[in-house]
């Protein structure tokens, strides 16, 4: 029996597509049978990202409405031969997917796959609502600024009222110099008003923007700091034990030097 | 006098009470018990008890036994109590000979208790006084009649006395709040950073919303 996990935020653009290209793919390296759902439909992102746009003839509305089985609107990944993506609709609205036929296509899906990861639309309406109706877990992504952790909260209470307590956090984008400085919220802030459990830090890091553009989610490539983030994600989702990345700014030659002399 | 480890008798303003040992077998306490009426018989003649075994239920013919036992010893058995009468009953109140809230500092009336966080999109609307055993959030609001008490970090909008009383009192461990508002009064947060204080209280004084610490001194001079 497989979980159904949502990935949501309220706030758009603080990575919930990328985080669910990450996650699923980060699953599927690990030997597990993953599909992704774009539930964000009139928007479709999670195809581009994935690098499967081209491969898209059925989609989401077309399972839910019976226009063909699931099999067929799944699309097999191009890397991965245990990690598929239902793709959403482009043509129609959010209103195509009524929450009570979301919950039996989770069901399906819960019997099929160790993992379903769903992307959910920015907002809190219909788009909203049909992606937490058949969820198992929820994880909030937050970005470090007042408005992405404000939208966050208003989240995290509305998944409360659907029966989705204890969601986890993923903080977004964090660039550790401007936190050092002052200018940028920490994670302690961030849990002082979110008061959920942290699942994981991500670090800002261009090679994201490269890898969401090749359709190559960073979680594959081991020189990326937001990657590695996201492998510990992967592994905390699997119920491991892992440490915090480390994300303090090393120390400059001359701040060393002063150390050193006891300056500082 | 026998010891007796698995029933109890007590007297309450309500009348006598037979308490037994819910963790025992029945004919336990009935051999208890036996053994305490032949021992208290004069005592106990023409009494009338209640009993409470706390969940636990008897069998229907135990309680015959039950009652021809009491019976032989002319105690009529008054009926059971309910777990939420005893546990209720453990403190009488008397309101009567001290009404409390004719002392100065102290308020009564209906309050309503938030065991919880009130997030963002958060509304609690009441005309009493409202507690909330957690945070209340930016985005979140609270409108009470009353007086506001947020044990946690207070950072939404808070309005007390809205419907028009200037002697409400809206306090918070932290007191953040985006907007405070007590009756025709409205204050906001200073635009910049404030460092942690702990407890405050806001309230009404000469027509302007005052904000001050809620410890040491002004405790224990209003607890004398």
């Amino acid at each position: 029996m497989g979980e159904v996990i949502v990935v949501t935020s309220g706030k758009g653009g603080v990575g919930k597509t990328t985080t669910t290209a990450n996650l699923g793919t980060g699953l599927a390296t690990a030997g597990q049978k993953v599909v992704l759902v774009d539930t964000d439909i009139g928007l479709r992102n999670l195809d581009v990202v994935m690098g499967l746009e081209n491969r898209i003839v059925y989609d989401i509305v077309d399972v839910t409405s019976g226009n063909c089985r699931l099999r067929q609107a799944l699309i097999k990944d191009k890397r991965f031969e245990n990690l598929y993506l239902l793709p959403a609709a482009q043509t129609k609205d959010k209103t195509a997917v009524s929450p009570e036929q979301m919950k039996v296509l989770s069901e399906e899906l819960r019997n099929d796959f160790d993992y379903a990861i769903i992307d959910c639309p920015a907002g809190i309406e219909q788009g909203f609502k049909n992606a937490v109706a058949g969820a198992d877990r929820a994880v909030v992504v937050t970005t470090p600024e007042m408005s992405a952790v404000r939208d966050a909260d208003r989240i995290i209470g509305l998944l409360e009222a659907s029966e989705l307590s204890n969601p986890r956090l993923i903080i977004n984008r964090i660039r550790p110099l401007m936190v050092k400085h002052g200018d940028m919220m920490d994670m302690a802030d961030i849990l002082d008003i979110l008061a959920i459990e942290l699942l994981g830090v991500v670090p800002e890091d261009e090679s994201i923007i490269v890898s969401t553009n090749k359709g190559e989610p960073a979680v594959l490539d081991r020189g990326s700091k937001a990657g590695e983030a996201y492998r510990r994600i992967t592994r905390r989702i699997r119920g491991e034990q892992v440490a915090l990345m480390n994300l303090d700014i090393p120390d400059g030659l001359m701040s060393k030097f002063k150390k050193l002399l006891g300056l500082h | 006098m026998t010891r007796m480890e698995h029933i109890a008798l007590k007297g309450t303003r309500d009348g006598l009470i037979l308490y037994f040992d819910p963790g025992v077998e029945f004919s336990v306490v009935l051999e208890e018990l036996t053994r305490y009426l032949r021992e208290s018989t004069e005592f106990l003649r023409g009494a009338s008890v209640r009993c409470f075994a706390g969940e636990k239920g008897y069998a229907d013919e135990e309680l015959r036994a039950l009652t021809t036992l009491l019976g032989e010893y002319e105690v009529e058995l008054a009926g059971w109590l309910k777990p939420e009468e005893v546990y209720a009953g453990s403190v009488v109140l008397n309101p009567k000979e001290s009404p409390p809230w004719q002392e100065e500092g102290m308020a009564e009336g209906p309050c309503l208790f938030v065991d919880r966080t009130l997030r963002s999109g958060h509304s609690v609307q009441y005309e009493g006084h409202v507690v909330v055993l957690g945070d209340v959030n930016p985005g979140a609001e609270i409108v009470a009649g009353g007086n506001i008490v947020v044990l946690g970090t207070l950072r939404g909008v808070a309005h007390a006395g809205a419907t028009g009383d200037r002697g409400a009192s809206v306090s918070a461990g932290h007191l953040r709040p985006t907007q405070l508002r007590i009756a025709d009064r409205v204050a906001r947060a200073p635009d910049e950073e404030v460092e942690a204080v702990g407890p405050e209280i806001a309230r009404i004084k000469n027509g302007q919303l005052f904000v001050e610490r809620l410890t040491g001194t002004m405790w224990r001079s209003s607890l004398r």
